[in-house]
């Protein structure tokens, strides 16, 4: 044993090693840029053919994570299967595509289907050899992946009533359009430091989660004319943040011409170009704060921008479930005459299977003439559009012989589990079934106590199924015990989405998975009883102190 | 129940800390190591690669009495036990040798025999899970803090590693790899540098270490995917080359391949 005497003295000077801010150094440091250097990730489509031919193992990996830039990530195990993502912006698809994608996935993906919180659908246990008819399939009826996962603009988001809401301040559906008709699939910005998120509503309830965006286009209105604020700077993951206010109102015909903007700057700056781990726009925001950032824009722009008179808040929160009727009298509903209606149906918990796709398609053609849509919402449901009134009844009831009664506990509308466990290469344990579980067991035992309650459970920290902002969020873990590896979850609580909107605390750490309904029973429980002026379960947690929590949810104290 | 035996660190405590490490030196992540969780919640888990040698030695320069831990599959070439011998003499440690558990290895190779691992692949990682990850998920249950020499570019989706975060795979306590964003060269730079032993394979034309019958050298310019379970077809795509108990990634393949229950069955 060395002794205290003998300890070496720690050599600081070495500690100061040079990394410089160069490209050359960003090449050195960041396997991934390099090899988007090396090769553009979207190219990788012209070796599909090799790829086809040869055994799995010997595509490089290098290849496996350029196919990220179509869409494609490896399934659970990695032995050649795939998760595919299809990018549908503002989550608006026609009869005509949704059944696309039932096909493929009755005939590519084993009838795998889910709906995700950014309104995308993935398919899962798709092989190399699909790709060349599934692209094929997909781009007849104006469908891409492209862009679907990697260091791109991802799906472009959005409320899923756009252009119909009754309450919505007004049409954003051209902005959605525009903006992903530039980016998707665009090799230029093919090369972003990291995934990029946009989200765009003018819905009053903020229903698409605004706060947690890398840039968010919040509209309203100013002197009069229809517009965005900016959000920026928002994300989950394990560093999670709020999005900060730019400051500006930006008219809604520059939308994309600031938005690109915002995602030059940052991907112009080598800063976030050097670590993976520091790449995301909420970075540069944390750095330089909104007010600079709106300077950087500005000079990138070359222009000054309008000042933002009144930050928008959301007036309260829908998940726009249910029968609701349409606005008339704009694009949508124009010239039909007839009252038309939107019908929000849970998808519990958020799977649809390629032949309910195929099905729901049918039913709502016939319904509705052809002129339905199947629009996909953040919380993992579907709302069907431009049904005539007559129809409303046959239709839910259709839907309801298919998989998706209607009249269920809203609480199965208002929650959300992550691709997670079993296909997930990243989930530690049980997702969707998990949830399954502990809305079931609330349902049981509170009823429609619970109706308006979010819980968002994932099964890694990379938090796709948003448990910082669940009313109460769940996140998979471990832990050990002397008969092996235990599945247990945290617990999250006090974060939340809307008026409030804040990022919760895992105060409930590493919950063995069969003692996660009791503790979710005592927590709601005690909402219920103590409960004041109808606040939230949030909004109670917020009001406890920590350890009242966690003598609560343990059981240790009753109040 | 809630674990209070010790303190943990939460995601956002954690997710702040990673933030605030990325561009600080491999020394400053092994300091904070030590000084947040002591010298007996710590550990350096290692097989004595390149990467895991430099960690010791940086470690040892920050407190000598940092604790070293490696896994002794019971089929490991007599280099293994020769580096292990060279680190207890240079740095003046007790390397803590683990071995896998005896019921479990005597029952796996009486009913599926002693070279398992050629017969198909649910039997390697099975042999794998025995020999290697249960003796590691031992080692972690004393910590609160182990530091792996995982780097980001070893493998393409090695990319994100982050320097400091909680290993969900593993009761939740934190993984530092204080290495993630140096380059290979970087590590031979500073094993010249500072004169550090290297395992002696690396001269016979290794690039990966592990058990004698799974891997071997490979030539030159070749595929470094051929040194390790060459014979193998289907095999999970990072195991086959990377195999690393270290990302969790491992775990991950072994319960969705050969089931939890399984898996567990399959060891008694």
């Amino acid at each position: 044993m060395i002794t205290d005497e003998s300890r070496p003295e720690v050599d600081r000077a070495v500690r100061r090693r040079e990394r410089p801010l160069t490209q050359e150094e960003v090449l050195r440091r960041n396997s991934v840029e390099r090899l988007k250097q090396e090769k553009h990730p979207y190219d990788v489509l012209n070796d599909i053919p090799r790829f086809m031919e040869i055994p799995y193992e010997e595509i490089p990996e290098e290849d496996i994570l350029r196919l990220q830039w179509y869409g494609l990530y490896h399934d659970k195990p990695k032995v050649g299967n795939f998760m595919m993502r299809v990018k549908i912006p503002n989550g608006i698809l026609t009869p005509a595509q949704l059944r696309t994608i039932g096909r493929i996935s009755a005939e590519h993906g084993e009838n795998s289907g889910e709906l995700t919180t950014r309104q995308c659908v993935q398919i899962h246990f798709i092989r190399i050899q699909s790709l060349p008819a599934i692209f094929a399939s997909l781009a007849g009826v104006g469908l891409t992946t492209a862009g679907g996962c990697g260091d791109n603009l991802r799906n472009v988001s959005g409320c899923p009533v756009a252009g119909i809401g009754a309450e919505e301040l007004f049409d954003v559906r051209p902005t959605v359009a525009e903006i992903a008709r530039f980016f998707y699939g665009n090799r230029e910005y093919g090369n972003l430091p990291r995934k990029h998120k946009y989200t765009i509503s003018a819905c009053p309830y903020h229903c698409n989660a605004p706060e947690i965006h890398d840039i968010a286009l919040v509209g309203t209105r100013q002197d009069g004319r229809d517009g965005f604020a900016f959000w920026v700077g928002g994300g989950l993951s394990s560093v999670p943040r709020i999005g900060k206010n730019l400051g500006v109102f930006v008219p809604q015909a520059e939308a994309l011409e600031v938005a690109r903007g915002l995602t030059d700057i940052w991907r112009n700056d080598l800063r976030y170009r050097m670590s993976r781990a520091k790449a995301r726009f909420k970075f540069m925001v944390d750095d330089d704060g909104p007010e600079s950032i709106r300077e950087q824009l500005q000079a990138h722009l070359g222009r000054t921008l309008e000042d933002l008179h009144e930050n928008p808040q959301p007036i309260g929160r829908t998940d726009h479930m249910g029968v609701h009727p349409q606005r008339r009298g704009d694009g949508a509903t124009e010239g039909q005459g007839a009252d038309l209606y939107h019908l929000g149906v849970p998808v519990f918990p958020g799977l649809m299977s390629g032949e309910q796709m195929l099905r729901v398609a049918d039913a709502l053609e016939e319904a509705t003439g052809g002129r339905g849509e199947f629009r996909i919402t953040r919380e993992q449901n579907f709302i069907l559009t431009n049904v005539p009134k007559a129809k409303v009844e046959s239709l839910r009831e259709a839907i309801e012989e298919i998989g998706f009664p209607l009249e269920v506990n809203r609480v199965r509308g208002t929650s959300i589990g992550c691709t997670g466990d079993p296909h997930c290469n990243f989930a530690v344990g049980p997702t969707k079934p998990k949830l399954l579980d502990i809305v079931t067991h609330l349902e049981r035992r509170f009823g429609e106590d619970v109706s308006d309650l979010r819980i968002y459970l994932d099964g890694c920290p990379h938090a796709c199924g948003q448990h910082w902002v669940g009313d109460l969020g769940f996140q998979g873990t471990t832990r050990n015990s002397d008969t092996g590896k235990i599945t247990s979850y945290d617990i999250i609580v006090r974060g939340k989405l809307g008026p409030g909107a804040e990022i919760g605390r895992p105060l409930l750490r590493r919950v063995p998975s069969e003692q996660v309904n009791g503790y979710v029973e005592r927590l709601v429980g005690a909402w219920i009883d103590d409960r004041q002026g109808g606040e939230g379960l949030p909004e109670f947690l917020r009001r406890l102190p920590d350890e009242q929590i966690l003598a609560v949810a343990t059981g240790e104290r009753h109040d | 129940m809630i674990d209070r035996d010790h303190e943990l660190l939460d995601d956002l405590e954690v997710g702040e800390l990673a933030v605030e490490y990325d561009a600080r030196e491999p020394e400053d992540v092994l300091e904070w190591a030590l000084d947040r969780f002591g010298e007996s919640r710590f550990a350096i888990i290692t097989s004595f690669q390149a990467d895991g040698m430099v960690m010791i030695d940086m470690a040892h320069r920050i407190n000598p009495r940092t604790r070293v831990v490696t896994i002794d599959t019971g089929r490991m070439p007599q280099e293994q036990y020769d580096i292990i011998d060279e680190v207890r003499k240079r740095y003046g440690i007790q390397v803590e040798v683990l071995f896998p558990e005896a019921s479990a290895v005597e029952s796996m190779t009486t009913r599926h025999g002693v070279n398992l691992f050629l017969q198909s692949v649910e039997k390697r990682l099975l042999c794998c899970h025995v020999r290697k990850v249960l003796p590691l998920n031992r080692a972690l249950k004393g910590l609160d803090c182990w530091a792996t020499g995982l780097r980001r570019d070893q493998w393409a989706t090695r990319a994100n590693i982050k320097k400091i975060e909680l290993d969900h795979d593993h009761g939740g306590i934190v993984k530092v790899s204080p290495l993630a964003d140096w380059t290979e060269q970087e590590v031979w730079d500073y094993i010249k540098e500072y004169d550090v032993p290297i395992h002696p394979l690396y001269q016979l034309g290794y690039k990966s270490l592990g058990c004698m019958p799974c891997t071997r050298p490979v030539p030159e310019g070749m595929e470094g995917r051929l040194g390790r379970w060459w014979w193998e077809t289907n095999a999970p795509k990072e195991c086959g080359m990377h195999c690393s108990i270290e990302t969790g990634g491992f775990e991950h393949e072994v319960e969705a391949i050969l089931g939890r229950q399984n898996g567990h069955a399959l060891t008694r």
